[in-house]
């Protein structure tokens, strides 16, 4: 039998220093961009984050081409905010219930993910969204089609005893519960690549004949994969109406898949910090491009081209290469 | 004739009409899926700026430096169109496809595309602006009439149009020795180039030609399309729905699909109502997945299923 004696320990020292990092950044962004615009794009990251790293299980970890995770994020907007406004249920159980609702279905995408690979899934997911969109669209009668559901509010002011009461009216509140929810989120999943089960989804990319071979029940991972990914996707969908106040069809359309995508790549696909990497990067890189004016979104695209054509690995693969040369210079140094 | 059956065969032709212009788009998908199994994002983008080429050269440049008439124009700039798509074509290979082929991985040039995609919707918005273009063909206002069936002679043209070129396409694929070993390519890449046949050289022709199918589509859909640089989006999705009903790579499946899409959407928009089109055709895409993932016709290929 192996002991675990002789592995490193379960959580380096240095991944604590990792979390306290992030908490600390999460805790000042804010503070330092202190303008409301500045805090409602912090918002937007901290949606596109959690978006990008549910994406990057199914894609990064699972192997399953996924290009329709704009209908989870769509899922969970509408039902959230559809069981608040005609059925007056509480925000926070409705976010519960619409991120189960996205977690379902998930589930339906991932059975076709069990017969279907590569392109073929890539494009039935892609089908999965264009029909969710479609549904958005028509269904009038529960969604508003088309002309939209106005006047949102954003999530009900939490009361704590012998606290001020906190309001997510500011996107000061906001962006520190949907960047807290982000950051144990990133926790969460990053426990759990490494556990067993991580070891799992991973066998299934690599392999699937081999990982069934040695006794993993392909249809039942995918599922696991697909349906955690998507309830992490709804959930990000329920901040997204309060955050805005309308809720319109058009902020699902399947491009926004391809943004999620794009997050997922740009940073570092199959790592933890890449798609977080991405989603930052590509969240403020068109904000910052906006004294560009039209041009903003052509150098917004060539720049995705040149990084996927010069950094295979992303923008994780930069940082690595950059610590590997200093390192290496380091040690020449200390030889000398 | 009765009601029902003038129905019938009037929304028949509107359906093949509509098909032949997804079949152009759709072959393109299809044949550089073929070869190289590469989804090409950007592809919608090369119908709409065909349809811009077509636009400027029919309205603007034939008629008024050549002194063309109205309908050679829109005839010259069919053409001019194709060359367009052409030259998108290689430009795309080039920087893209071919510098990332070796690499082997395919989600990495689905998102390179997909940043093309961005780059030419928006250099079309800086160029032309958010407003739709108003593309007439002079082909529309002609009508032609059998007993109570109507068409235009657009859509003459187009089935003619495209017909034609589908055909050249499959003699080319079936009979030429060049399409034999584009097939040879498409079957085994390495094989191939061992029986001295240049894979590259041949990768490249088949985007070009799928480029300039794609431009040409647009000389002909542009007229039906609301002109924006946006709009090879709405017909994009439907190509990919087709191409996977046909079989990814299946020429004979794309275009029977194709076909067929385009005569379900003309039943949906007499039945159902036009907003419904695209959930119709979506939802027979998943049943087909379910029922029948190898497309229309199977072919000998067991990895995607």
């Amino acid at each position: 039998m192996i002991t675990r004696t002789d592995r490193a320990p379960l959580i380096p020292p240095s991944r604590w220093v990792g979390y306290l990092l992030a908490f600390a950044l999460i805790v000042a962004a804010p503070l330092v961009l202190g303008t409301p615009y500045w805090r409602g794009i912090l918002v937007v990251c901290a949606m596109n984050v959690l978006l990008a790293l549910s994406l990057n299980l199914v894609l990064g970890y699972t192997g399953q081409l996924n290009l329709g995770q704009s209908a989870f994020f769509a899922i969970g907007a509408y039902v959230s905010v559809i069981l608040v406004r005609s059925h007056g249920w509480n925000f926070w159980l409705a976010m519960v219930a619409a991120s189960a609702a996205a977690g379902m279905a998930g589930l339906l995408l991932a059975a076709f993910a069990v017969r279907l690979r590569g392109h073929y899934l890539g494009i039935a997911s892609l089908g999965f969204a264009v029909i969710t969109y479609q549904v958005l669209v028509n269904w009038e009668g529960v969604t508003e089609g088309v002309r939209g559901i106005y006047g949102i509010m954003p999530p009900p002011p939490i009361k704590l005893p012998g606290l001020p009461e906190i309001s997510f009216g500011n996107s000061l509140a906001l962006f520190w519960l949907v960047g807290g929810i982000a950051f144990a989120v990133y926790w969460m999943l990053d426990n759990l690549v490494r556990s067993p089960v991580g070891e799992t989804l991973r066998a299934l990319r690599e392999d699937e004949v081999s990982a069934a071979s040695l006794g993993i029940n392909a249809a039942r991972w995918k599922a696991f994969a697909f349906g955690l990914a998507s309830t992490i996707a709804g959930l990000a969908g329920c901040f997204y109406p309060g955050f805005v106040g309308t809720l319109v069809p058009d902020a699902f359309n399947i491009v926004e898949s391809f943004t999620m995508l794009a997050m997922v790549i740009v940073g570092g696909m199959g790592s933890m910090i890449g798609p977080v990497i991405g989603a930052v990067v590509l969240t403020f890189l068109p904000e910052l491009l906006r004294s560009a004016g039209e041009l903003r979104l052509m150098i917004y695209g060539i720049a995705l081209t040149l990084v996927v054509l010069f950094m295979p690995g992303g923008i994780l693969q930069l940082v690595q290469i950059v610590r590997a040369r200093l390192s290496r210079r380091a040690g020449a140094g200390a030889s000398r | 004739m009765n009601d029902l059956a003038t129905l019938l065969v009037q929304q028949s032709i509107n359906g093949v009409y509509l098909g032949c212009l997804y079949v152009m788009v759709a072959l393109g998908l299809t044949l550089i899926y073929g070869v190289m199994n590469q989804i090409n994002f950007a592809h919608a983008d090369f119908v709409t700026v065909g349809a811009f080429t077509a636009f400027f050269v029919a309205t603007r440049f034939a008629t008024k430096v050549l002194g063309l008439g109205d309908a050679a124009a829109y005839l010259v700039s069919i053409f001019v169109a194709l060359g367009a798509g052409a030259v998108l074509g290689l430009l795309v290979n080039a920087l893209v496809f071919a510098p990332l082929r070796e690499r082997g991985d395919e989600l990495r040039p689905l998102i390179a595309t997909i940043g093309i995609s961005v780059l030419l919707e928006n250099g079309q918005l800086a160029l032309f602006g958010p407003i739709p273009f108003q593309f007439d063909s002079p082909f529309a206002k002609e009508t032609i009439r059998f007993g109570r069936i109507f068409f235009t002679g657009q859509s003459v043209l187009v089935v003619v149009v495209s017909m034609l070129a589908i055909g050249a396409l499959y003699a080319f694929m079936k009979f030429t020795f060049t399409g034999k070993a584009l097939r040879a390519v498409s079957q085994d890449r390495e094989t191939a180039g061992l029986m001295g046949i240049n894979p590259d050289f041949l990768i490249g022709l088949t985007i070009v030609i799928a480029s300039a199918m794609a431009g040409m589509a647009g000389a002909l859909i542009g007229p039906v399309l609301v002109l924006t640089p946006f709009a090879g989006a709405t017909v994009i999705v439907k190509a990919f729905a087709i191409v996977i009903i046909g079989g990814f790579g299946n020429i004979e499946g794309t275009i029977l699909a194709g076909i067929l899409v385009g005569i379900i959407e003309a039943f949906t928009v007499q039945y159902l109502g036009s907003g419904l089109i695209d959930l119709v055709v979506f939802v027979l895409l998943l049943v087909m997945l379910v029922v029948r993932p190898t497309g229309l016709i199977a072919e000998r290929r067991e990895e995607n299923v």
